[in-house]
């Protein structure tokens, strides 16, 4: 079976619209965290998120998007594909072949518009026009008429986990011969429904979120869109291309249906998974994105699943630190930033650390510097269990 | 090849533990809602915390996961999970005016709460995932499995489709012009001629292998595709029929998604143009009601049909010509956009 290239990449954040200002953003060390404010909540101008300072009508207008019906996680979605497509330089006929996949990935989908939802579920007639748009697969299947696909066509919710799911699905999928090229991702707006959640389970911090800080508060949610373009070696060939998958695992913690084991069971063997799929030894991988919530439970499980596979662990960050937690678009965007670090040999900081959790005594990267770089892992942990880690490798020369 | 060994189902219809599908439970308020067991063989503790798709996704998951407790892969398809958890928590945000919550609704709300709650019952690490793609998400967590038993075809893995009735998911559909506005029983779905179905929901879990000897059934083949235009469906049928039949005389009943909307009625009949004059035809909407993941319930029916080679009356539109059932074509259609085919055998 062939190998795997990304060959194409497109991403939405706090950090700006485009894979360019994203990279320059997580090379300078800037923070996308800001207080709420674009849509009206008790929280609004309190808590801090990593929310994108362009509003839906914008992202309309730049767009071209004139259909009723669209949810912000649809516009995040077409913003970061239509990067994406263009950069792996896709025109109609390889998105209209029955060889495309779309797996997309979101865990809030439509349901961004609480208040809408509400009104829809609870009147007697009317609707807004809305009705359609509220669950996970809206954004995907806006997609799929836009860009008229004819593929296998999918969207995974596996929690914050979803995207690194959706981006592991498409590579099955090509390594099965059931599709030559899969666009992966996913998305999800900031939402009322996600932030009284999370708050409700008080794992909201109050200030720019810690990763792997001793004194950490929690996690802050953000929104965005990441896609990713996956191509069969023989079709990638004549293209550029950021970096080989060379390495997947899914597996699940089976501890509690909203946190980790202390041990971090499911992330080990997610990342020792992942290494043994790519025929790799933990001392091979360069750099670990790590998923980095700044929750109390997260970072230390997480920490101490690392301390068990590597001795000792690689260099390791969160970029959670700067785009706040984008749940279903979080896996695919922490891909991208993966690829970057590949393609660019480069490592971003960790922000907001001042003092290593003290069982584990771990210290991410805190300065922007040069790399070494052929084997970088990306690993996403979600409720319920979801873990799943990525390996990228740089295609050997 | 998925070569399905053992599997259970909690329907509208007479359907767990033991089935019995001659008997057809009617519809009440244009609903068909689900015929739970008197007990759940879950921890009280467990049970009291699950909302409705979780409680019956489980508790359909149970008797299949005594047979493998460690099962090497959870895969469940839901277009929308935990949905009544849903609207209880958008409650809370509303009516407490996102004071401070209880965070149980959210949790269980979450799609993966069900397929993650068949893991947790077991301590079970093994690849875990959640497929929500609306109409296809039983078929695209259907082709999950494929690719898992393409690799591992010795191990055994759980496959099902989950989806509940809510007021929350009802309301919007009915909005949306999805559900009839006239009072029907489901005894009369087919012959109403307007627009909308009724509702349904169910649970339909099956513990499948790569291993022939002693199996059920077997899914040979499946295809997925989106598109409005009815004549799309017989295009793509006679392509998926020529790639993976060779013979239409060949199958013994087609299975219809039918479901008493007037605009999906030509879909269907576009895919019995190119049945042989043998083949039989059976509906099951009536059954379950429609729903998102009700094709799940159609396989299921599928392996009842073949182990007790008898087709319950109400089911067919059409008597099929073959003395025994050995192969089914299932086509279903979600809302005039998404549509699928699976070829099911008998083993």
């Amino acid at each position: 079976m062939g190998r795997i290239f990304v060959t194409g990449i497109g991403v939405i954040s706090a950090l700006g619209d485009s894979v360019s200002s994203n990279r320059e953003a997580l090379k300078s060390g800037k923070c996308g965290i800001s207080l709420l404010e674009m849509f009206s909540s008790k929280y609004s101008g309190q808590l801090p998120c990593g929310e994108i300072k362009t509003d839906n009508a914008r992202l309309r207008d730049r767009l071209g998007e004139t259909r009723r019906g669209i949810t912000r996680t649809s516009l995040l979605a077409l913003h970061a594909f239509k990067e994406a497509i263009a950069d792996a330089l896709l025109g109609p006929a390889e998105l209209e072949s029955q060889d495309t996949a779309l797996i997309g990935a979101s865990t809030v989908g439509g349901m961004c518009l609480t208040d809408e939802l509400y009104h829809d579920a609870t009147k007697d007639s009317g609707g807004s026009e809305y009705l359609s748009s509220y669950d996970c697969s809206s954004a995907f299947l806006d997609l799929q008429q836009v860009y008229k696909l004819n593929g296998i066509i999918d969207t995974i919710n596996t929690a914050c986990s979803s995207s690194a799911n959706a981006i592991l699905h498409g590579a099955r999928l090509i390594r099965h011969g059931l599709a030559k090229r899969a666009i992966v991702g996913g998305a999800d707006g900031l939402a009322k429904f996600t932030i009284n959640g999370f708050n409700a389970l008080r794992i909201l911090s109050n200030e720019p979120c810690a990763p792997f800080d001793q004194n950490r508060k929690g996690l802050n949610l953000g929104e965005g869109g990441a896609f990713l373009v996956l191509e069969e070696e023989s079709v990638a060939a004549s293209k550029k291309s950021y970096a080989e998958i060379s390495g997947y695992c899914n597996t699940n913690d089976s501890f509690h249906p909203s946190s980790l084991s202390e041990t971090g069971e499911g992330p080990f063997l997610a990342m020792k998974g992942a290494l043994a799929s790519a025929g790799l030894e933990p001392s091979a991988i360069g750099f670990i994105n790590a998923h980095g919530t700044g929750t109390e439970n997260n970072d230390e499980a997480e920490s101490r699943a690392m301390l068990r596979l590597f001795s000792p662990p690689p260099k390791f960050a969160s970029t959670k630190s700067n785009t706040g937690h984008t749940l279903g678009a979080s896996g695919a965007m922490e891909a991208i930033y993966s690829l970057l670090n590949l393609r660019y040999q480069e490592i971003y900081p960790s922000l907001h650390f001042s003092e290593p959790i003290q069982s584990t005594g771990l210290k991410p990267v805190l300065h922007y510097q040069p790399a070494d770089l052929q084997h970088v892992m990306s690993n996403s942990f979600g409720f319920g269990g979801n873990c799943t880690s990525l390996i990228f490798s740089t295609p050997a020369s | 090849m998925i070569y399905i060994h053992q599997s259970s189902c909690i329907s509208p219809q007479l359907s767990f533990p033991v089935p019995d599908l001659s008997r057809l439970v009617e519809s009440s308020e244009n609903q068909m809602r689900v015929v739970e067991p008197g007990n759940y063989a879950i921890p009280a503790s467990v049970l009291r915390r699950m909302g409705k798709a979780v409680r019956i996704g489980v508790g359909a998951a149970i008797p299949l996961l005594k047979w493998a407790p460690q099962a090497a892969g959870i895969v469940i398809g839901t277009a929308n999970g935990g949905m009544e958890d849903c609207i209880r928590f958008l409650n809370q945000i509303i009516e407490y005016d996102e004071g401070m919550l209880t965070p149980g609704n959210f949790v269980q709300s979450t799609p993966n709460a069900i397929a993650s709650q068949m893991s947790l019952l077991n301590g079970n690490n093994a690849y875990n995932i959640t497929h929500v793609h609306r109409g296809l998400s039983f078929e695209n967590a259907v082709i999950d499995i494929a690719m898992l038993i393409k690799d591992e075809p010795s191990l055994t893995y759980l496959l099902g489709a989950v989806d509940e009735i809510s007021t929350y998911n009802f309301n919007i559909d009915y909005l949306g012009g999805w559900y009839k506005k006239e009072s029907i029983s489901n005894l009369d779905l087919y012959l109403s001629g307007s627009e909308g179905s009724i509702a349904g929901e169910g649970a339909a879990l099956f513990l499948v292998n790569g291993i022939s000897r002693s199996a059920i059934a077997c899914i040979d083949a499946i295809h997925t595709f989106h598109g409005k235009k009815p004549d799309l469906v017989f295009d793509q049928l006679r392509q998926f029929l020529d790639k993976y039949h060779g013979h239409e005389k060949n199958i013994d009943l087609f299975i219809s998604g039918e479901n008493g909307d007037s605009r999906l009625t030509g879909y269907y009949e576009e895919a019995e143009k190119l049945l042989a004059k043998e083949t039989g035809v059976a509906r099951f909407k009536h059954m379950s009601g429609e729903y998102p993941t009700a094709s799940a319930i159609a396989v299921w029916i599928a392996c009842d049909i073949f182990q007790n080679q008898s087709i319950p009356e109400h089911m067919l539109k059409k008597a099929p010509s073959a003395p025994e059932m050995k192969q089914i074509l299932i086509y279903n259609n979600y809302k005039g956009v998404q549509h699928s085919f699976m070829l099911v055998s008998k083993v």
